[in-house]
């Protein structure tokens, strides 16, 4: 679910190290997709008349349509995506996961009131509270990819930590995600709203590892201590500390032992057993597929997969279809455009921005609110 | 304290012209030896290099470094109200956060002055290596835009073959193809018509068309203009600005298969 108020955070302090751009301007990039976090998205989104799209036997197909369509929209793009799928979830994680069942169970009561008590809008909101990415999903989006021919990765473990890892050995440009702990796993650039749909115009943000650690002014086991402050899937936090104090601590005393040893603890109470060096080696040593490994290709379509696997049960509209692997032939077909970037090597810029500029301030503060909501991850 | 004057405000009038099209801001460097800007475009395809020397401006005062942000779109407007043969002055103080345009009418009975505000942009600049180019072309710069014009019709690449014999401009789209072909002129009569070819090696490089064209906005500025090419690298489309500088655009071509 990321780390709790960080781009809010990063928005306020440092709002350069965020960058808004359009789509087209990623041609040529590689770029890997969080795929769990995509499905959610697309389960939650995609709907018609506030019901998920199903097929002849009432089993789901909208994440089916929105891996479909927005692929083909990142190719038309000039994008290459690589999907990396959640493997077993750490053991950290599993305080995490029993809250998010928690949480899931207390929907599941408050959709049967709603039912009772026939309120529509609220059946509404409990039953996208109750969206959950199984294991037929998972298989289903990577039986798609396959005839799509576009590459898909199973993780060891955390899909962001294998992202941040193949961005950091150079195997993709960045990763596109809506969660920020791709971040604290230390991933350079890191891309936001790179899946969202078309008709949303959301401009893609562009985040820099390196430029927020040096907005936020703080060395990278600071940032991940910052981030463990904050909340994040693996530890709990000290009750009472939100981003802001977070951040406060952290540069006055740097590292969570110091924080532990020098706050108030009448006022904070600091969690029993609390495991941060456990959540902290996580973040620097996660569990991952070894990069080197990993083999890229982007194939030809299978035209007549595609239209079988889609158009027969889950009842997919044929022409559709075809249009759509025909899109992704020629996207694999036209010359593509070389980047000037990749020919001449970009001088590190000698002065870090000032904080004067005027331009940014106002943009900042909307965006961090825009985000909400948008795509939260529950396994 | 920096100043620069020009005598004809018309000059910066076209170099303005022949970047904005690219850019939206750009930084100007201004240093002891002149301005200097570099920017690459949004998309990270082509780059611009300005490049305006000291010794080519009335009077050019430059205590220290200094690196002004500007919007092009708001530069612009200013310029607009600049009439061709006014002189034109740049100002601004050291560590100043605006720049001022002061534009004075040749019987001095008119004197405007329009100040902006400068822009801090944190752009990438690149490292442009020195390179011995296989190819270079030169050609009456109107041809150039003509050709440029002429082929997007057609599709939205252009291929550039350079020969000893000559330089092939090709376009193929769903309608069909243009071919251009341009000899090297034997006899010249006069020099701005000429085509000239140096070739090390023959070449054959796709550039997209959109970004030529854009480059062509800078044909007014200049009667010649440059193509230098090797294989697999950036081209270079080079418009001399007469006794003042030059404006260089690098463009990175299109690559056929990039499986890896």
């Amino acid at each position: 679910m990321g780390i709790t108020g960080l781009a809010k955070l990063i928005a306020d302090i440092a709002p350069w190290a965020i960058k808004e751009t359009e789509i087209k301007n990623y041609f040529g990039r590689k770029i890997a997709i969080d795929a769990s976090m995509s499905l959610y998205q697309f389960l939650i989104a995609v709907r018609a008349e506030g019901a998920q799209l199903t097929d002849a036997n009432g089993e789901t197909t909208s994440h089916l349509m929105g891996i479909f369509y927005r692929t083909i929209r990142l190719l038309e793009n000039g994008i290459k995506p690589v999907y990396v799928f959640d493997g077993k979830p750490p053991d950290m994680k599993s305080g995490e996961l029993v809250k998010r069942a928690e949480r899931r169970e207390e929907a599941q009561k408050a959709l049967e009131k709603a039912t009772e008590a026939g309120d529509q809008v609220e059946m509404d909101k409990m039953n996208r509270r109750l969206v959950k990415v199984t294991k037929e999903h998972n298989n289903e989006a990577k039986e798609l990819l396959k005839l799509m021919g576009v590459p898909y990765i199973d993780a060891a473990s955390e899909a962001e930590a294998q992202c941040s890892a193949m961005v950091k050995g150079g195997k993709v440009f960045g990763v596109a995600t809506e969660d920020m702990d791709a971040l604290t796993f230390g991933a350079n650039v890191l891309l936001r709203h790179m899946t969202f749909s078309e008709a949303r115009k959301m401009p893609v943000q562009e985040i820099h590892y390196e430029k927020v650690l040096k907005g936020l002014e703080l060395e990278p086991n600071e940032f991940i201590d910052l981030c463990i402050l904050m909340g994040c899937d693996y530890c709990d936090t000290i009750r009472g500390i939100g981003p802001k104090r977070a951040y406060e601590l952290i540069q006055k005393y740097k590292s969570i032992e110091e924080i532990v040893k020098n706050i108030d603890k009448k006022k904070y109470e600091v969690p029993e057993n609390w495991n941060y060096e456990r959540a902290r080696e996580l973040f620097k040593e996660p569990e991952i597929t070894d990069i080197e490994t990993i083999e890229l290709k982007w194939t030809q379509p299978d035209e007549d997969g595609l239209v079988k696997y889609l158009c027969g049960d889950k009842q997919f509209n044929e022409e559709r279809v075809r249009a759509g692997a025909q899109k992704i032939q020629k996207s694999l077909k036209t010359a593509t455009q070389g980047r000037l970037d990749s020919f001449f090597k970009v001088i590190p810029s000698s002065t870090p921005p000032s904080l004067k500029r005027k331009v940014d301030d106002k943009k900042s503060s909307g965006s961090a609110k825009k985000v909400k909501g948008s795509g939260r991850k529950p396994k | 304290m920096f100043e620069a004057r020009l005598v004809s405000s018309g000059t910066l009038k076209k170099v303005l012209d022949s970047i904005k099209d690219l850019l939206n801001e750009a930084t100007f460097d201004c240093s002891d030896s002149g301005i200097q800007l570099q920017a690459m475009d949004n998309s990270h395809v082509s780059l611009v290099s300005l490049n305006l020397r000291s010794d080519g401006f009335d009077k050019y005062r430059c205590d220290r470094n200094l690196s002004m942000g500007m919007n092009l779109a708001n530069m612009s407007k200013i310029l607009k109200c600049a009439n061709n043969n006014d002189t034109v002055t740049i100002k601004a103080q050291d560590n100043a956060d605006t720049v001022t345009f002061m534009f004075e009418s040749q019987n001095q009975e008119k004197i405007s002055d329009y100040e902006m505000k400068l822009m801090n942009l944190d752009q990438e600049h690149l490292g442009i290596p020195e390179t011995d180019y296989a190819c270079i072309v030169r050609m009456p710069s109107q041809e150039f835009a003509r050709i440029c014009r002429d082929l997007a019709q057609f599709g939205d690449s252009v291929n550039i073959q350079c020969t000893k014999e000559g330089v092939r401009f090709s376009a193929t789209g769903d309608s069909g193809s243009a071919n251009i072909k341009l000899s090297q002129t034997s006899s010249v009569d006069k020099e701005e018509e000429a085509v000239s070819i140096e070739m090390q090696e023959p070449v054959s490089l796709t550039f997209a068309c959109q970004y030529l064209n854009s480059f062509t906005k800078a044909t007014p500025l200049s009667t010649q203009v440059s193509l230098s090419m090797s294989a697999d690298v950036p081209l270079v489309v080079e418009y001399t600005i007469p006794d003042l500088g030059h404006i260089r655009y690098y463009l990175a071509p299109k690559i056929e298969d990039d499986d890896n």
